[in-house]
């Protein structure tokens, strides 16, 4: 079956079509710092000024904070009681395709050994649709992480710009059912197919910082205790959690209760390996200094991630470059690991 | 090692985040800062039909205040209550202390991977221990003292700074009157009262020197024990797969999401708490 399009001044329509069924969240500045966010039936404006959001889409599914349950203590002791169950469907519209690989990177650990109920009840029920890059950032480095700025692999539909028009791509089972329930929409000519594979190469090669991970992972391993280079590379960091916080693919959480008089709830919320409390023990903290959890850092996206699930936990979205207070470069670091037979053991 | 046991059965409304209420049913002052406590599930389905392998833990929580890891310290083979120990050094531990025989704390697990009991069937077993560290051990050595037959030479090396601060002190004499257990009791400094060796357990064991040959040792103690008590089962002839331990990291969900227990790849909470010496040696020496 041919493509479909839909007009650029025909995606408010299409947004207002979805919400009948979802809860459509599309990216926006509402909360002073771009986000998804939800949808206020109206503006599509960020079609004008979206590049990629600052808080990645993974805050729609692993919240900065949230309920896990709320107790009581009555006179029969604790009670406790689960959040009510999600029914939310969620549509997410324009998730760049970085940060879709990087959900699908999520998604391994959330899925793995135990489940996560509270995580997984929104992934699963929700769609992404994806919106290609025509213009990525001086920071992206996509290209060298397995994706590109039109990968199509991990978002249910994917829309590519075609001037006047979005060419829109079935990907999953998901999407296409979608796309059948969806009124309105035109279809793609060869022309149009033409013009997507032009703008697919244009952006491609608009990524033009690249990042060779060629044997990463046993150089690192070889480099876990050169305290030298990880001192030099810590140097400047000044461990404010801010390119873990945003990174698309960090997990980490912090599990708290807070109590007034007799009731009380236990939350979760995003938390970072750069911080020294991370790893705190009353006895010990076993990663004290900066340069052990910068090290860290690293060393999970880049070695530790690939040992278990094969996948380098980074997609090169460009957010922790962009977003460093003082200029810290992944790609810099990953390249200045002292090749194994130079390192120091 | 084993498997983890996921016990899928176990969650609380099919929910890994939600807690079971369980009671205290008893408080045993081990040292100055050190309790056991005994307790069981409120639900009494649960209180049937919960099981456990020696060597997982669970996350404990005062409601209120907050969740802290330790491990299940009693025995699989002893099912009539449960048992952890607690040093009060933390905000959870300090609420436990406070806490008295018939108050609710919460309950998730049991979680991570266990001693392979079964590989370790025929073999000549080597407890290290230090400190609480002996609160998993015991776990072990209770459940294999309750099936002695199907284990050869039981050596148990335990230490503590002082004799104030030996914990499990019932367990410490019963094994000490167990002829089939060879039995040895350190400290690093001795008192007027004090009649068993003096020194710090790596240097006791290689004195009490165990043959290294159809042997595993088992160690669990302070990271500075830990450290230190490797290398000496290597000098005896130990291999490093030999050589088991159970660590402890801090923890927050104990189902590998939360991030920060990890050792290189391995997590604490997922691929352990029990390891071999063979697993964590790149990373051992500076991560722990």
């Amino acid at each position: 079956m041919a493509d479909k399009k839909v007009g650029k001044k025909d995606i408010a329509g299409l947004l207002e079509q979805w919400s009948q069924q979802f809860a459509v969240f599309a990216p926006s500045k509402e909360s002073g710092v771009a986000a998804m966010a939800e949808w206020d039936g109206k503006d599509i404006s960020f079609l004008d000024w979206y590049r990629n959001t600052v808080v990645p889409p993974k805050a729609i599914f692993l919240p900065p904070m949230e309920e896990l349950f709320r107790f009581q203590k009555g006179k029969e002791g604790y009670n406790i009681e689960p959040p009510p169950k999600d029914k939310h469907k969620r549509l997410i519209f324009g998730v760049r395709p970085c940060d879709a690989r990087a959900m699908a990177i999520l998604d391994m650990t959330f899925e793995q050994a135990l489940e996560d109920p509270y995580y997984l009840s929104r992934r699963k029920s929700a769609i992404l649709v994806g919106l290609g890059c025509t213009n990525p950032c001086e920071s992206c480095f996509c290209t060298s992480m397995g994706t590109s700025p039109t990968d199509q692999t991990n978002v249910d539909l994917m829309l590519i710009d075609i001037g006047d028009d979005f060419l829109i791509e079935e990907v999953t089972a998901k999407g296409k059912e979608l796309i059948a329930k969806t009124s309105g929409l035109k279809g793609a000519t060869k022309e149009d197919e033409a013009k997507a594979k032009q703008a697919k190469e244009t952006a491609y090669n608009k990524v033009t910082r690249k990042l060779d991970t060629e044997g990463i992972k046993d150089r690192l391993l070889a480099s876990f205790d050169d305290e030298e280079f990880w001192e030099k590379t810590a140097a400047k960091c000044i461990s404010c959690g801010i390119c873990t916080l945003l990174c698309p693919t960090c997990y980490c959480f912090d599990i708290n209760d807070e109590m007034v008089k007799q009731e009380g709830t236990r939350f979760r919320s995003w938390d970072s390996c750069g911080f020294p409390n991370y790893t705190k023990m009353p006895m010990e903290n076993p990663r004290q200094e900066k340069w052990r959890r910068v090290r860290q850092k690293v060393c999970h996206k880049y070695e530790f991630y690939p040992m278990t699930f094969n996948v380098i936990a980074c997609t090169g979205c460009g957010r922790c470059i962009r977003l460093c207070p003082v200029n810290w470069d992944i790609t810099q670091v990953i390249e200045s690991v002292p090749a194994r037979t130079e390192a120091k053991k | 090692m084993t498997v983890a046991d996921t016990n899928q059965e176990f969650f609380a409304q099919g929910n890994v985040y939600l807690p079971h209420i369980a009671v205290i049913e008893k408080i045993v002052e081990e040292t100055p800062g050190v309790r056991t406590y005994h307790f069981n599930f409120k639900d009494e389905k649960l209180r049937k039909e919960f099981t456990f392998q020696s060597g997982q833990f669970a996350q404990y929580s005062v409601l209120g205040t907050g969740e802290a890891t330790f491990c299940i310290s009693s025995s699989p083979t002893r099912r009539d209550h449960l048992e952890f120990a607690a040093q009060r050094v933390g905000k959870v531990t300090n609420a436990l202390n406070r806490l008295g025989v018939g108050a609710e704390i919460g309950f998730r697990g049991p979680y991570g991977n266990s001693f392979p009991i079964d590989s370790l069937k025929d073999k000549n077993l080597v407890f290290v221990g230090g400190g609480i560290g002996l609160a998993p051990l015991r776990s072990l050595i209770w459940n294999v003292l309750d099936y002695r037959d199907k284990y050869k030479k039981i050596d148990i090396v335990y230490g503590a700074r002082t004799p104030a601060d030996l914990c499990f002190k019932y367990d410490l004499e019963a094994w000490d009157k167990d002829k089939t257990v060879n039995m040895v009791t350190t400290v690093d400094r001795g008192d007027d009262g004090w009649k068993g060796k003096v020194g710090v357990v790596p240097k006791i064991l290689e004195e009490v020197a165990p043959s290294a040959g159809e042997s595993v040792a088992i160690v669990c103690g302070p990271p500075i024990m830990i450290r230190f008590t490797f290398p000496a089962l290597e000098k005896l002839g130990f291999k490093p797969e030999q050589m088991l331990t159970t660590l402890e990291k801090r923890m927050k969900c104990g189902i590998g999401k939360c991030g920060r227990c990890n050792i290189g790849n391995l997590y604490v909470c997922r691929d352990g708490p029990v390891f071999s010496y063979a697993q964590i040696k790149d990373f051992v020496s500076s991560e722990y």
